[in-house]
């Protein structure tokens, strides 16, 4: 019984979230467009039926709220109220309060709302009786009504009238239809996806282990069992649209705190994305957004000097590519300039003055990412102060997404994110190294290559070699691994493979790729490619931080998946301190 | 005569509470019998084949797959430093890993030998209070020392040794690093 409503309210809360949000996008193009009767009609009848939905549920709050909305747009659909600026700030105010109202459903939260639903009854008040006093005819009797106080009551029942009049006009020409939609919670989704994964694993074992008797038995098996785990990934595909469409009121707030203007563009909004992976980067998208706004776009009198409109544009633009999808975010501002994000970066000790003269524009740019790293001038409560793009970064990182930026200096900057269509699989290159299998995530994979000792020199505290003409880091990954322990005081740990290996002996080496960082890693053996299916660590090893997660091979062994982008930011960070600490020591 | 019988009965169940029976299961560690409380082993299953972690202390062998779960398998030898003077402790055959499941982890603990089980009264636990830690040493997993004809068995709780301090260390290694 108790699940049966909780099922209900759920229902309730996801129709009524996409309701809220269509009222915000409605009430956007309205904004810019006042006389839109389209507008005006649709949001009239949203409300109806949240007030409908939300009063059939006994949430009254709600469907109080939405009545006074529903109130106020049937005044505006007669024509006996004129949307004014003012208005919209109240009417915003008032959708926020009932977003807030819908997602404290089922949890102790309070929501005031009393306030805002008063202010809107005294507008709707007001303007009723201002209207009919401006024509000649209903002057007296319109005259003696505004001089009373009018019983709420009576106003109420007069608005009551209205809306009944109303909405029996449109029940006429309502037919009853079936959703062909069911509406699922995505932590069904989510167990579902989760046994598929399962069964995935276990028929790569049934057939490693049978390989040599029957394999053709499991080839039926094997073609199912792939159909339905594709089936199940493509249930958990939504359109970005879902998310890109509430960006017009994240644009709308910021561009208003900051006194300017921006237009929204959005493209590609039917591009298919795991819901997830949706989820978990719709904060970083704000964020960065947001910095659109707030560092990027000029001020309107600032873009007339430079003779572009004084309408700043932001493009949220995604498509769908063989790896998965990518997101772009386009703003025609003013651009970053390398040179003082150079100039923080050394200010705020993220770089050396000695590294920083040999990286390309392209390299520094990436330091907008690094953790207490802002370019603002001031903090302002849109822009933040700096705890942002590292956030952005790691957030797209857990996702195993990259993140790029491209920037022209008074043309513009365009965040480029790509991400996986789906977490569930992954495609992979396997390795050995000490006689276990570990797996790199092909996202970062550039090239396989064969090295012999002779090509790879000592340089610092690490090794680099050749690659297209362009020298790169080179790490063992056993002595990244394992050799920290092993190596004796002084020496870099780093070199330790180095020093063990023959002339002769050919190494395999993975080149990796990541944020602008090229890297090759040494490994035993390298393997083959394959799709996986990676399952999160669990604690108390939750806290390794090269590990990314592990699949189970059909062997049945565990096989580690390395995390690319911690392992790079450990391997630099090691270098910049030891340098660090010979800079320290070596001036005298 | 009923409250006499109800009198009696009382004294027995309090009788019974004092010296209650412990099931404990027992295994050996280097050269001592060490013992976990039944509840907090879920099954001994043949110790599968174990992938190195990287990042991890040396008493973490790796992680392994059993029964669909991953799982870390410690070795409490090596945590103990028990292992010292012995001989190289990856050339010991670990056959058995006992699996610990809390609702915090799971971690697998590897032992030599097939354990046993133990049922053993509460009066022949001590409290831990006369055994002599290195200082420094966290000792809240030694739960007491129990005593089975001239047996000594050391109980520990296995979840305590997982907790915190090890892998805060591991933390903050990282962090530093």
């Amino acid at each position: 019984m108790a699940s049966k409503e909780k099922e209900y309210q759920e229902l309730f809360t996801a129709e009524a979230l996409e309701n809220q949000e269509e009222l915000n996008r409605l009430l956007t193009s309205l904004e810019k467009n006042p006389s839109d009767k389209a507008a005006i009609n649709s949001i009239f009848r949203i409300t109806h039926t949240l007030k409908g939905n939300a009063a059939g549920l006994g949430y009254t709050s709600i469907a109080e709220m939405a009545h006074v909305l529903e109130d106020l747009f049937g005044e505006i659909r007669a024509g006996k109220f004129v949307l004014e600026a003012e208005v919209f700030s109240s009417i915003y105010k008032s959708i926020d309060i009932l977003s807030e109202l819908i997602q404290a459903l089922g949890t102790d939260k309070v929501v005031r709302y009393k306030g805002i639903k008063t202010k809107l009854e005294v507008l709707i008040k007001n303007k009723v009786n201002q209207a009919p006093s401006e024509t000649a005819q209903e002057e007296a009797p319109a005259k003696t009504a505004s001089e009373e106080i009018i019983p709420q009551e009576s106003i109420e029942a007069v608005a009551e009238e209205a809306s009944t009049e109303t909405s029996e006009a449109s029940e006429s020409d309502n037919k009853i239809s079936f959703s062909d939609l069911v509406q699922v919670p995505v932590r069904k989704l989510d167990n579902l996806l989760n046994l598929v994964g399962e069964l995935i694993i276990e028929r790569d074992r049934l057939i490693a282990q049978n390989q040599h008797t029957r394999s053709n038995e499991y080839s039926r098996l094997n073609r199912i069992s792939s159909d339905l785990q594709y089936s199940v990934m493509d249930v958990r595909l939504v359109q970005v649209g879902f998310l890109f469409n509430k960006f017009h009121r994240v644009v709308r707030d910021a561009a208003s705190v900051e006194a300017k203007q921006v237009n929204l563009k959005l493209e590609g909004i039917d591009t298919e994305i795991d819901r997830n992976i949706l989820q978990i980067i719709s904060d970083s998208l704000i964020h960065i957004v947001r910095n659109c706004v707030g560092h990027g776009i000029e001020m309107p009198d600032a873009r007339k000097k430079l003779s572009k409109p004084e309408q700043g544009q932001i493009t949220m633009r995604a498509r769908s590519e063989s790896e998965g999808v990518i997101i772009e975010i386009t703003d025609d501002g003013k651009g970053i300039d390398a040179e003082v994000v150079k100039k923080k970066a050394i200010e705020k000790g993220l770089l050396l003055p000695e590294i920083a003269k040999n990286l390309s524009p392209r390299e520094i740019l990436m330091y907008i990412f690094e953790p207490g790293f802002s370019t603002a001038e001031k903090v302002t409560a849109i822009s933040g102060r700096g705890v942002g793009m590292d956030v952005v970064k790691k957030a797209i990182d857990s996702v195993g997404g990259t993140i790029d930026v491209e920037t022209e200096m008074g043309k513009g900057t365009t965040i480029r994110l790509a991400l996986p269509s789906s977490m569930a699989v992954k495609g992979t290159l396997l390795f050995q190294l000490a006689d276990t299998e570990y797996a790199i995530p092909l996202a970062y994979t550039e090239a396989v290559v064969s090295l012999y000792k002779k090509d790879i020199h000592k340089v610092s505290f690490g090794l680099v070699t050749q690659y297209q003409g362009k020298a790169i880091g080179l790490v063992f990954l056993s002595d990244l691994f394992f050799g920290e322990e092993a190596a004796s005081e002084g020496t870099p740990y780093l070199q330790k493979g180095y020093s063990e290996i023959q002339e002769k002996q050919k190494l395999d080496v993975i080149v990796v790729n990541y944020g602008g960082k090229t890297v090759g890693f040494v490994v035993d053996k390298l393997l083959q490619q394959k799709e996986i299916v990676e399952k999160p660590l669990s604690r108390p090893v939750d806290v390794v931080k090269f590990i990314g997660g592990v699949t189970i091979l059909g062997n049945g062994n565990v096989c580690l998946v390395l995390h690319i982008p911690a392992i790079l930011s450990h391997i630099y960070n090691y270098n910049y301190t030891q340098s660090r600490r010979k800079l320290a020591v070596s001036p005298n | 005569m009923e409250v006499k019988e109800k009198k009696k009965k009382n004294a027995e169940s309090v009788a019974e509470k004092t010296y209650q029976n412990q099931q404990l299961i027992v295994f050996r560690l280097g050269q001592e019998e060490y013992a976990l409380h039944i509840d907090q082993v879920k099954e001994v299953v043949i110790t599968p084949h174990i992938t190195r972690m990287p990042q991890t202390p040396s008493f973490v062998r790796g992680v392994a797959n059993i029964r669909g779960n991953i799982i870390a398998i410690i070795d409490l030898e090596e945590k103990f430093g028990l292992s010292v003077g012995l001989e190289e402790p990856s050339k010991q055959a670990n056959n058995f890993t006992l699996v610990i499941e809390s609702e915090e982890f799971k971690i697998g603990v590897l032992v030599k030998e097939v354990p046993n089980t133990l049922s053993i009264s509460e009066a022949d636990i001590e409290e831990t209070s006369n055994v002599i830690h290195e200082a420094g040493v966290e000792s809240g997993y030694i739960k007491g020392v129990a005593k089975s004809g001239d047996r000594l068995i050391i109980l520990i709780d296995i979840l305590k040794i997982m907790s915190e301090k090890e892998f805060d260390m591991l933390t903050r290694k990282q962090a530093l690093a």
